[in-house]
């Protein structure tokens, strides 16, 4: 089982490694297969091109017209945008066609040759023809790019001029002022009355039409718009079931449990909704019941009530006016209910605007009406801001009502204000875009506000093991607890990014920027900041730090595999295994390094100026650990003493545990680890039991009391330790009669085992023996030294 | 095993496609460009032996010997000779 695991996630690995190293390969063999026009590049491909750019030139000419013609309609101005856009990306997309041809001109013309001179001798006419003709074409071709150049500067430029033609039109209708007092009068009345007139003729003639001509199509195509609305919700509720209801009985769901009831809850009868109506138009429009202004018509009420819905199921899930448990913002019950209300009313009267405005539009209604309908809805709108303003959301500790966020507060008093005294005074332009901005970009920041704290509610201890999700991954790799954490924090900052990346765009788009704008802003960013002469590219930090990760993983890798495969099976010493892997190593390390700053494209002679002046410290500071470095990496090349060997230094004795560049673990007897610098070990001397060969003396010091007979103790020695089993005959065992210190007679015994490093029983049995024997033989160990005397007490 | 999709992550992400086209100067001199981007025409200076990069969206060069070239901002333009090659 676990064999096949480990196996598949390398394949897994291999496919998408292999996916996303020939992905861009292919795209770039597909776009240049693109650019050209088959095997070989043919000449039909001038007069093909020439052609097209003509017809562009002429383009342009009619796109300009239409654009003068209508400096005061934004759609259309739009519409000769984008018009412009397509033209520039087919510019280009003709200017590459020809590059297959010139580079086989080129290639042509290198064969050939240049002209020969007047001293050379002459080349066949046929050949100079052939140059002649192909320089010619090449000058055609480089004047048709030349044309198609001139044709893209002006099409870039009147982009640019439509771009601010169109801010000044909306300029011009923030800043335009009004006549409300028409607005406001009873012949605004009447205009309404015979608009509705008109809007109810217009929809009875039409329905009479479809019930006389279509009323079989019109109940087909609701019978498949039901079904697949169906489909989708119930389909929905059997896949998702459980997390679609908030369960009442459920005393503290957690936060992402209620965040994912929040979730489904709204996108799924919404979704279902929106599939609805969308399949009912489509259907409608397919069978040809719609006629062109209540097609029109339809489609803005089809969007504004499924925009209502939705933020009627939204806010019906953040606030959850009837179960206080569910509620994603922990407020008082009593303001999240009002909150409900007033959150809906703004998008209903929002809708009800929209779909006025549309109805205004396609009927042609007076300028007055117009007014009076967006004065009262802007106003609606502001009054409904400033109550919601006024409410106290939050419950402190006693459970008193308090206020919003001061600063919050002020903002929406702010823009419900200034809406209404806009409209009051006329501005209606302005009034309209604040209202509309209001609701709009409320809706994204506060949808963007609840991704957050999704995201902060993942990140806590413990959160994400506890998600479904988690739980499938634990099952399936079997994380531990600090593991599933760290996921649970990435993924939080995955969310977090996707929210603003989401976000901040949306924003923008429908603040009037255009997606080329924002697509270049992005790409700035990530490719280069620039801070008075220092450039930092975001994506260059990003790609040297996974660059230095991936030289990182891929040293550690090869030491491994030098270590376990190559060396192992070649029976090399391990001494030059530690040493081979060690270095190995470092200088994969230092590689990735260098590799990993030259790709985040850091400068690194601004930090030589910096590193020059410090140099004098840093050079003091740093010496003693460079001396430790060059002399780890004389010990590794020299290999004085190997990991296992039993060596003395610097007062400490014991076995070598790792070599490392800068100090050497070496544990003595008692497990204690000494750390000691190399430096010490190359500058000093240094004893190794275990260098060449495990061979070692053991001396064993004997006293003997001074009255025994010397001779018969050296014989008794001699007998003991060559009966002694365990040492080597060659060189022989020894017994020193060495000398009379401490009124004694001193022998040393010597004997060469072979392993110096267990001789603890040997000493140990010498010993015993020692001792039987003396004692056997009657042999005196020395008497005890007579204790020094009390000191006398002074006086006695 | 966990090294093994860290390794794979990390490779994914290094092999992000190019955002520019790529301008290499092989001579030993500096040529100047003419480039032709959106609604602006610059001279861009490449020195010897360097490299530059130039328009993420889609250009119209010319070349210090007089020839033309269109790029969609995916491209390497090697300069040789004062003559260019565009791959």
């Amino acid at each position: 089982m676990r064999l096949t695991v480990h196996l598949l996630s390398r394949l897994f690995a291999g496919l998408v490694l292999a996916v996303f190293v020939l992905a861009p390969a292919s795209l770039g063999a597909q776009e240049n297969a693109a650019a050209g026009t088959g095997r070989t590049p043919s000449p039909e491909i001038v007069a093909e091109q020439r052609g097209k750019i003509t017809a562009f030139a002429a383009e342009a000419d009619r796109l300009e017209g239409r654009m003068r013609g209508n400096l005061d309609d934004d759609a259309v101005l739009v519409e000769v945008r984008n018009a412009l856009e397509g033209m520039t990306r087919d510019l280009i997309a003709s200017g590459v066609a020809f590059r297959p041809r010139l580079a086989a001109i080129n290639g042509r013309l290198d064969e050939i040759g240049p002209a020969r001179g007047a001293d050379e001798p002459p080349e066949p006419p046929a050949l100079s023809e052939e140059r002649q003709s192909l320089i010619a074409e090449k000058a055609e071709i480089n004047a048709l790019l030349g044309e198609a150049e001139t044709i893209s500067l002006r099409a870039n430029r009147l982009i640019e001029e439509i771009a601010r033609v169109r801010r000044e039109l909306f300029a011009n209708t923030l800043s335009r002022r009004y006549d409300i007092s028409a607005a406001v009068s009873p012949a605004v009345l009447k205009d309404f009355a015979a608009e509705a007139g008109k809007v109810r003729n217009s929809v009875s003639s039409w329905l009479r039409f479809v019930v006389s001509y279509k009323l079989r199509w019109v109940l087909l195509a609701t019978f498949f718009a039901l079904l697949a609305a169906g489909v989708l919700l119930f389909g929905g509720r059997r896949l998702f079931g459980d997390m679609l209801l908030a369960d009442p009985a459920k005393p503290e769901p957690s936060y992402l449990n209620r965040l994912s009831v929040a979730f489904w809850s709204t996108f799924l009868p919404s979704a279902a909704l929106a599939v609805f109506l969308a399949a009912t138009w489509f259907f409608y429009s397919y069978y040809g019941v719609l006629r062109r202004d209540i097609g029109e018509m339809m489609v803005t009420l089809f969007n504004v009530i499924a925009i209502v819905f939705f933020v009627y199921r939204l806010s019906s899930a953040v606030f959850s006016p009837d179960l206080p448990n569910w509620r994603l913002v922990p407020m008082r019950t009593g303001a999240a209910r009002a909150l409900f209300w007033l959150v809906c009313t703004t998008a209903l009267v929002m809708g009800i605007d929209s779909v006025a405005s549309k109805v205004n539009q396609v009927t042609g209604s007076p300028l007055s009406l117009t007014v009076a309908k967006s004065f009262f809805a802007t106003i609606a709108i502001g009054l409904l801001v400033i109550v919601i303003a006024l409410i106290r959301p939050w419950a402190d500790e006693a459970g008193r009502p308090r206020r919003w966020h001061p600063l919050f507060r002020l903002l929406l008093f702010a823009l419900g204000g200034g809406t209404v005294l806009a409209a009051l005074l006329g501005y209606i332009g302005l009034a309209r875009f604040i209202s509309q901005q209001i609701v709009v970009t409320g809706a994204i920041l506060a949808t963007m506000y609840l991704g957050y704290l999704s995201a902060s509610a993942i990140s806590e201890v413990g959160a994400f093991g506890r998600t479904s999700f988690g739980r499938a991954l634990d099952r399936r790799f079997h994380f531990d607890e600090a593991t599933a954490d760290q996921l649970g924090l990435a993924l939080s900052m995955c969310i977090t990014l996707l929210v603003l990346a989401v976000g901040i765009p949306l924003i923008l788009l429908q603040w009037g920027f255009q997606w080329g704008d924002i697509r270049a802003w992005a790409y700035n960013l990530a490719h280069e900041v620039r801070v008075g002469s220092i450039s930092i590219s975001l994506v260059g930090i990003a790609s040297g730090i996974l660059i230095f990760l991936l030289g990182y993983f891929g040293t550690r890798g090869f030491q491994r595999w030098l270590d376990g495969k190559v060396m192992a099976r070649g029976r090399v010493d391990a001494g030059v295994r530690n040493s081979i892997s060690t270095a190995v190593g470092y200088a994969g390390i230092a590689l990735a390094a260098l590799v990993g700053i030259s790709a985040a494209g850091l400068n690194l002679s601004n930090l030589a100026l910096v590193a020059g002046a410090l140099s004098l410290g840093i050079g003091f500071g740093l010496q003693n650990i460079v001396n430790n470095f060059v002399s780890g990496l004389i010990l590794l090349a020299e290999r004085p003493f190997k990991v296992g060997d039993w060596i003395v230094a610097g007062g400490v004795e014991g076995n070598v545990r790792k070599i490392s560049v800068r100090a050497t673990e070496i544990e003595t007897f008692r497990r204690q680890t000494v750390i000691l610098p190399n430096s010490e070990l190359i500058n000093a001397a240094v004893g190794n039991w275990t260098l060449r060969n495990r061979l070692g003396r053991v001396d064993i010091p004997v006293n003997v009391a001074v009255e025994s007979d010397p001779r018969h103790v050296h014989a008794v020695l001699l007998e003991i330790v060559n009966a002694q089993q365990g040492i080597l005959k060659n060189p022989a065992p020894s017994v020193d009669f060495s000398g009379f210190a401490d009124g004694a007679l001193n022998f040393v015994v010597r004997a060469v085992v072979p392993d110096i490093t267990g001789t603890l029983a040997f000493t140990n049995e010498m010993r015993f023996r020692i001792v039987e024997r003396f004692r056997e033989e009657g042999i005196l160990l020395p008497a005890a030294p007579p204790r020094p005397a009390p000191a006398k007490p002074a006086g006695a | 095993m966990n090294k093994t999709i860290l390794a794979t992550c990390l490779a994914m992400a290094v092999a992000t496609p190019a955002f520019a086209a790529t301008v290499i100067n092989l001579d030993d001199t500096a040529h100047t460009l003419v480039v032709t981007e959106g609604g602006s025409q610059l001279d861009v200076p490449v020195g010897a032996g360097e490299t530059v990069e130039i328009c993420p969206s889609g250009c119209f060069v010319t070349l210090p010997n007089g020839d033309r070239a269109a790029l969609t901002g995916t491209e390497r333009l090697e300069i040789k000779d004062g003559r260019g090659r565009v791959f």
